[in-house]
This record gives C-alpha cells, sequence and structure tokens, in this order.
C-alpha cells in the first residue's frame, strides 16, 4: 500500500509549467512581463491564479478591468474543469511551459461560466463531491458528514494541504469489502473534437459475472474506438493525469486513486500526434 | 502470484509514467520558475527604488539650484539652519523628559492602583471565606429543614391514614344511615296506607250508616205521609224555602263548610268531606230546582235569574280620584269599591241605592283589587304600596298584612279553601300565602309583570304583561301550559262552573277561553269598546251567559254569550274610562266605577 500512498501524492503533487501573458490587445501602461508558474493540476484556474492577477494589474488601469479569463490558442479555458484536464484535453504533447492568455476585457459569456469569487467555486466542487458520492454510496457517506467535515475537504484542496484533504477524502473512497467496489464508478471523458462536453453514464466497477471491470472495458463501452484493434496504429490517446495507463488497470483502482479532489476520473481522450 | 505479478506491472506502469510526467512537467521546470519569479520581484524591487531615486535626486537637484546662488550666505544659513535643527531637538528633548517625567508619575499611580487592587482582593477573598461559612451553615439549616420536612411529611402521611379509614367508617355510617332512612320511610308509607285504608273503612262505615238513616227518615217519612195530617207538608215546604232563600242569597259551594257544624239538619257525619259536600249539592241543586229538575246540567248552578241591566239606578261619587276596583259580596249585599285614595269603600244595596256601610283602612297607596272569601266575611285588597290585606268585613278591622313583593301587587285571590292566598305583582312574581301562619310559601317567577289572577281547585291561572296567560300547578312551581294571546292581558275571571276563562288584553279583544279543550272558544269586540287601561277588567254574568266590559270612552258593553254580539251599550252616564266591572251574584244589579270617582249601580228597572 506504500505504493498507492506514492501515488496519490504524486497524483495531488502534479503540477504544468505554464506561462502567462496579458493578451496583447489590452490597454497597458507599460508592458507586461509574462508570468510563470506551476500549476497544480488538481485545482482549478481561477483559484491559484491570485498572484497572475495580482501581477498583470500593476501594469494596468483600473477603469479598463473587467473579469480575468484565460484562453488558449484562442479557446476559452473553462474554470470549473480541474487544471489537468485542460491541459491534458488541449495542450498535451505541446512545448512546455503551456503558453496561457490572459484577458481582462470581452468575457465569452457564450463559452465560460463567470467567477466572481471562491466560494462559487467551493459551491462547484462541492457539489460535484455530492454527485460522486451519491454514484458511489448513495450519497451515504456524504451526508453523514458534518458542515465542518465538508469544510475540511475545501480547505484542503484551497491551501493544498494533501494531509488535511486525505485525511476527510478517505472516507469517500470506502466502500464495503463484500461488494468489490463502488456502486457506480464516477467517471467523466473528454473529448477535444465533440460537440459533447464529456461523456458519463452508470458504470460498475465489477461486470454482472463477477469479473472486475478494467479500463479497457470501460473504453469499450463508452468510446470503442479510443482502443486500437489488432495491428492497427493506435489512433487516440487515453490520458489521465498527463499519463497513459495499461488498459487492463482495473476501474475500481484508477478510481480510488486516480481521481481527481472531486471524486471523479476525468479520461481524456486525444488523438495521437501524427509526427 | 501470477495475477500479483500482473498487477505490479500496471501499477508499476502507473507510477513510473508519473515519475517520468514530474520529470518532463514538474522537476524541469520548478527551479527556473522559481528563478525567474524571484527576479521578477528584484527587478520589481528594482523600479521601486530607481524611481523613488529618481525622485530625491530631482528633489536635491532643485534645492542644489536654489543656494547656488548666494555663496557666502550659504555657510550661515546652514549655520543657521543648524542652531534651528539643535533647538529643535533641545525641544524634543525637553519634551521627551517631560514626557518621561509623566510617565514616570503614571507609573507610580500605576502601582498604587495595583496595591489598592490587591487590598480589594484580598478583602474579597476575606469575604468569599466568610459567604463559604455561611454556606456551610445554611447547607446544615438545610439539612435540618428537610429532616424537619420528612418528619412532617411522615406525620402528615399518618394523619391521612387516619382520615382515610374515618371516612371509611363514616361512609359506611352514612350507609347505613341511608337504608335506615329507607326502612323508615318504608314503614311511614305502609303506615299510611293503613291509615288510609282505615279512613275509607270508616267512610263507608259512614255512608252505610247515613244510608242507613236516610232510609229510615224516609221510611219514617213515608210513615208520616201515609198518615192523614194536612199540617205535615206546609211545614216540609217552610224548610224547602228556607233553605233555597239561603242558597240563592250565598252561592258559593263552600258555604257549608265554612258554618258546617251549626247549620244543617240530616248533615252526614264529618268524615266524608267530599262525600258529604256533593251530598249537599245533590240535596241543594234538588231543591233549588225543584220545579223543573231536568235542568240540572244547566250552567248557571246555584244561581237566581240573571237580569240584563239597562238603567242607572244610582251614580255617586265613591272615592277621591280614580277608583280602580269594584267587587260584590257574594250575598250581593254589598258593594265593596277600591280606588286612589288608598281606602276601601263598603257600601249596602238597598233598594236599587248604595248607602255607604263604611271604609276599610291601612293601605299605603292605591287599592288594585278586591275580592271577598266565598263566605263574604273576609275582604281581600291588592294595593300599590306592594303589599295585600285583608279586612274583616263585619268589623271593618284589618286582619292581615302580607308584603313580600318588590313591586305593585296588581291583583290577588283566595284559593278556594280560603285559607291561601294567591297574589301577583309587577315585580313578575307570584306569591302564595298561607293564611294560618300568614307566611309566604312559595314564590314563583312568572318571567313576566301579572296583571290578574284567577285560580280554580288545582290550577292558578295569571294574565301577563307579556300578552300570556300562564296556566300553574299550585303543588309545582312550574308552569303547565302558556296561551299566547294578541296584547297585554287586562283581566281574567272564570264563570261558575270554573270551565271557562273570560280574559280582556289590549287589543280591545275579550275571549272566551274553554279550559277543557285549552282553545279560544269565542271572542268578543265592539266598534267602540277600547281596554283603557291595563288593569281594566271585565266579568261574566252569574250564569256565563252575559258579559260586562267597561271601555276607555266611559261605555258599559253587555254581551251576550250565546249570540256573541253586543247585547248592549249603555254610555251615557260614565264621563271617562271605566276601570272595572262587577256583576252581583244574585244577577240583578251591575257595578262599574271609572277613571273620575263616580261608581254607577245598573240593573233592569
Amino acid at each position: 500500500m506504500a505504493d498507492d500512498k506514492d501515488v496519490l501524492r504524486d497524483v495531488w503533487f502534479g503540477r504544468i509549467p505554464t506561462c502567462f501573458t496579458l493578451n496583447q490587445d489590452e490597454v497597458t501602461e507599460r508592458e507586461a512581463e509574462p508570468y510563470y508558474l506551476l500549476l497544480p493540476r488538481v485545482s482549478y484556474l481561477t483559484l491559484v491564479t491570485d498572484k497572475v492577477k495580482k501581477h498583470f494589474l500593476k501594469v494596468m488601469k483600473a477603469e479598463d478591468v473587467e473579469e480575468m479569463w484565460f484562453e488558449y490558442e484562442g479557446t476559452p479555458l473553462k474554470w470549473h474543469y480541474p487544471i489537468g484536464v485542460l491541459f491534458d484535453l488541449h495542450a498535451s504533447n505541446t512545448v512546455l511551459p503551456w503558453s496561457i492568455t490572459v484577458h481582462f476585457k470581452s468575457f465569452p459569456d457564450s463559452d465560460l461560466l463567470h467567477c466572481p469569487s471562491n466560494s462559487v467555486i467551493e459551491a462547484h466542487f462541492m457539489s460535484s463531491i455530492k454527485e460522486a458520492d451519491a454514484l458511489k454510496h448513495k450519497s451515504q457517506v456524504v451526508n453523514d458528514m458534518q458542515k465542518k467535515d465538508h469544510k475540511q475537504l475545501w480547505m484542503g484542496l484551497q491551501n493544498d494541504k494533501f494531509d488535511q484533504f486525505w485525511a476527510m477524502n478517505r472516507k469517500l473512497m470506502e466502500y464495503p469489502t463484500e461488494e468489490g467496489g463502488f456502486r457506480y464508478i464516477p467517471f467523466r471523458i473528454y473529448q477535444t473534437m465533440s460537440d459533447r462536453p464529456f461523456i458519463q453514464k452508470q458504470f460498475r466497477p465489477v461486470s454482472p459475472e463477477g469479473n472486475v471491470h478494467t479500463l479497457g472495458s470501460l473504453l469499450k463501452e463508452m468510446y470503442p474506438a479510443a482502443i486500437p484493434s489488432d495491428g492497427e496504429q493506435k489512433r487516440y490517446q487515453v490520458m489521465i493525469h498527463g499519463i497513459e495507463p495499461l488498459l487492463e488497470t482495473p476501474l475500481q483502482w484508477l478510481s480510488e486513486h486516480l481521481s481527481h479532489p472531486d471524486n471523479f476520473l476525468h479520461i481524456c481522450i486525444i488523438p495521437t500526434p501524427t509526427d | 502470484m501470477a495475477e500479483r505479478r500482473v498487477e505490479c506491472t500496471w501499477k508499476r506502469h502507473i507510477s513510473e509514467q508519473l515519475k517520468l510526467r514530474d520529470q518532463v512537467q514538474r522537476q524541469a521546470f520548478e527551479e527556473i520558475i522559481h528563478q525567474y519569479n524571484r527576479l521578477l520581484e528584484k527587478s520589481d524591487l528594482q523600479t521601486v527604488l530607481s524611481e523613488r531615486y529618481q525622485t530625491d535626486k530631482y528633489d536635491v537637484q532643485r534645492g542644489h539650484e536654489a543656494s547656488s546662488g548666494a555663496d557666502s550666505n550659504r555657510s550661515e544659513a546652514l549655520q543657521q539652519e543648524m542652531a534651528q535643527m539643535r533647538i529643535k531637538h533641545q525641544e524634543e528633548l525637553t519634551e521627551l523628559h517631560k514626557k518621561r517625567g509623566e510617565l514616570a508619575q503614571s507609573v507610580i499611580e500605576l502601582n498604587n492602583q495595583i496595591q489598592q487592587k490587591d487590598k480589594e482582593i484580598q478583602s474579597n477573598e476575606a469575604k468569599m471565606l466568610e459567604y463559604q461559612q455561611q454556606i456551610t451553615n445554611l447547607e446544615g439549616d438545610c439539612r435540618e429543614l428537610r429532616n424537619y420536612l420528612q418528619d412532617l411529611e411522615r406525620a402528615n402521611q399518618t394523619l391521612k391514614d387516619e382520615y382515610d379509614a374515618l371516612q371509611i367508617t363514616f361512609s359506611a355510617l352514612e350507609e347505613k344511615l341511608r337504608k335506615t332512612t329507607e326502612d323508615n320511610q318504608e314503614l311511614v308509607s305502609r303506615w299510611m296506607a293503613e291509615k288510609a285504608q282505615e279512613a275509607n273503612r270508616l267512610n263507608a262505615e259512614n255512608e252505610k250508616d247515613s244510608r242507613r238513616r236516610q232510609a229510615k227518615l224516609q221510611k219514617e217519612l213515608a210513615d208520616a205521609a201515609k198518615e192523614p195530617l194536612p199540617i205535615d207538608p206546609d211545614d216540609d215546604i217552610e224548610v224547602l224555602a228556607e233553605d233555597g232563600g239561603k242558597g240563592g242569597g250565598e252561592t258559593s259551594p263552600n258555604r257549608p263548610l265554612s258554618r258546617t257544624p251549626s247549620k244543617k239538619i240530616s248533615q252526614p257525619p264529618p268524615g266524608g268531606l267530599l262525600d258529604s259536600i256533593s251530598n249537599i249539592f245533590g240535596r241543594r241543586t234538588a231543591n233549588s230546582f225543584s220545579t223543573s229538575p231536568e235542568n240540572t246540567e244547566a250552567p248557571s248552578g246555584g244561581c237566581a235569574e240573571v237580569r240584563v241591566p239597562s238603567t242607572a239606578l244610582h251614580v255617586f261619587e265613591a272615592h277621591d280620584g280614580e277608583v280602580n276596583a269594584v267587587r260584590f259580596s257574594p250575598g250581593s249585599r254589598l258593594l265593596a269599591t277600591g280606588g286612589m285614595d288608598r281606602r276601601v269603600k263598603l257600601w249596602e244595596v238597598v233598594a236599587g241605592h248604595c248607602e255607604p256601610k263604611g271604609a276599610l283602612t291601612g293601605s299605603n297607596a292605591g287599592i288594585t283589587s278586591i275580592e271577598f272569601d266565598s263566605a263574604g266575611s273576609y275582604l281581600l285588597a291588592a294595593s300599590n304600596d306592594f303589599a295585600s290585606r285583608i279586612w274583616t268585613v263585619d268589623d271593618y278591622r284589618l286582619r292581615h298584612t302580607l308584603t313580600g313583593h318588590s313591586g305593585k301587587v296588581l291583583s290577588a285571590r283566595f284559593l278556594l279553601d280560603n285559607a291561601r292566598i294567591v297574589s301577583g305583582s309587577y315585580d313578575r312574581t307570584l306569591k302564595l300565602w298561607d293564611l294560618r301562619s300568614k307566611v309566604c310559601m312559595k314564590t314563583v317567577f312568572a318571567g313576566s309583570s301579572c296583571n290578574d289572577i284567577v285560580c280554580t281547585e288545582q290550577c292558578v291561572m295569571s294574565g301577563h304583561f307579556d300578552k300570556k296567560v300562564r296556566f300553574w300547578d299550585i303543588r309545582a312551581e312550574s308552569i303547565v301550559r302558556e296561551l299566547e294571546l294578541l296584547g297585554r292581558v287586562t283581566s281574567l275571571d272564570l264563570n261558575h262552573d270554573r270551565t271557562e276563562l273570560l280574559t280582556c288584553s289590549r287589543d280591545d279583544l275579550i275571549k272566551i277561553i274553554d279550559l277543557r279543550t285549552n282553545s279560544i272558544r269565542q271572542t268578543f269586540s265592539a266598534q267602540g269598546f277600547k281596554c283603557g287601561a291595563d288593569w281594566t277588567r271585565v266579568t261574566f254574568s252569574p250564569d256565563g251567559c252575559y258579559l260586562a266590559g267597561g271601555s276607555a270612552d266611559g261605555a258599559l258593553y253587555i254581551w251576550n254569550v250565546l249570540t256573541g254580539k253586543v247585547d248592549k251599550t249603555l254610555d251615557r252616564n260614565h264621563n271617562s274610562a271605566i276601570n272595572s266591572v262587577s256583576w252581583s251574584p244574585s244577577g240583578a244589579y251591575v257595578a262599574s266605577v271609572e277613571k273620575g270617582s263616580k261608581a254607577i249601580l245598573w240593573s233592569d228597572m
């Protein structure tokens, strides 16, 4: 189990080197330096970019500033997806550091949600946790928690406290041993080229015959194209936390260890780079 | 084992991949970014610093330009400036010294305060000790009191137990008492039954005795009749005539009762009272109608022929002021009038004239109603002074005053036994009085002011202000029946048989109510007949074939009951509203009294 703990730790402390540059259309008093930051994969953009905002506000007039938003190569970045998902989906296999453009104007209302304060992120985060627990335990665990336990989960994420978060999150990952897993695996499959934001269905960790479901069986059910047929070139990469787990990895274990703090297993399916 | 190895493969794969990822994405950039941010901060700091130096430099340059003009003055100015600065600093120093002194002072003060507080604390501690002591004392007291309370509770418990025991004994005794009482009652009732039987037996014997005696008498009479003696029938007729005369003069059925013992010839012994009464009646009826024995059913009972009045025989001033009540004595020989002058006057009717005979005084207010007892020896008058009074007719002396009503008494009547009186008052009660003990036996709440009362054997009828005639059982206090008329009831009268009730009400209608069917049998009215007051009295003729009533305009109306029409209207002699009318029991006279002071005696002569 020591290995598992290390995996959790690695997942938690995954970082993405990012270079924030101010959009050139923004009116500045003097030239804005780019700002480099290591973004935690499991967190949310608007939660960790206070410094970035502060940095760019120094060179801007107060009256020109509206709500800050981010964009990567023309795509507005949704703050309510975990940062790791955004990176894997849009920018994996590109040159590091990840270059994000910062905007303070013309907020794209059709693509992004407004994020006026951290309490909005907290509400989103907690609702994800509750949804995941509804799938896993019929909400029993999360409903048994007290208000301060919920707060502890959020504060753990907000302040990047691994031990504080996992002390509470451990309960959400428990399951009765005789059932061999959760009721359903909370997962979301993201694709770059799709109108649907993501695929999310009910999927049990164990088949009716008692066989353990793996990542492969999930994909076969949800997205068969992601599995290469024999002898064929691999067309898609299946990314979780920036890595490609083997298809025979058991789904239950993945859900327990490679889930984001919101308790969902976020899987990105991206086309294999051609070069 | 193989499985475990497989497990290891994917797990190892994942951790390796994660390591690789971190190497590429994290470790490679961690240091660079850290350093970059430091440099960025440094450069920011530099910018800030350089800006500040810039401004400083500018200021210094400006100062330099200002002073370079006068080089000689410069040192002086500098010196001056120095001196000024020294002075300033010295001032500052003294200021600070002062402050220090102040601070030292405050330190001392604070020390003092601390000492004071210490003292307070000590005293408080002493107090606390004291209170502690008190608390322990109080706790001791408390314990004692609790013990005391427990003792008391125990004592209370014992007392309660004893009380319960006594209670049980008491209830047992009570039960016994009840049983004994029941036994007693049973015995009494048995005794009463025995008594009744005995009385019956006695009655039977008496009857037998009387029959035997009668038979004997008849036999003797028959024997005597057989004997040819011419004088005997005459004697017999004389006896009969004397009897008839008396019967005609005094129609009351109770008369023989009041004067029984000395009076009659073949009186049965007093044991069978009812029997004797019926005997007398039978005998008397037979006597008075001996000429037409088939006519025994006529309603006139024992009265002489009724003559409808047509002329005013005698008009006279009866009272000073309003005359409210008038009544003939049972013998028709006396006329009593009562007025607002608080007197009842007695007049003797002699040959169509009323001779004043005497005045009954004693009332403190106007007289409202007058009644003679059936023997004609007592006179009862109700008065506005809340009382009813009884005088003896022979010596005009006031015998009883019945007080107790809280309003004026509007009517008072003897019951048929002459020993009780019923009175009805404006205070909305009826009272039953016993003349033997002279106390009020019963008071019933009628609910409305009572204007007039009449009585039969068991029933009292009262006419009320709320338009109702109420029927009461003397024994019970409850209303037996009610009958609602259309106007306030002013007057009630009974016919001779007490089978019909005459009512007069303020809707100017006079009605006859059949008491057997309890329904209105006949209604009388007349053009111009108006009921003048709430106590306007109307009357039956003694045979019940006529009604007499006085109107508000002073006219006296006589109705014929058989035809239901007005028989006579006598409107010439009264000048104001007629208050009351009375028909003499002999049937020959009618007397009426009016709101003025007059009374008129009418007859057909």
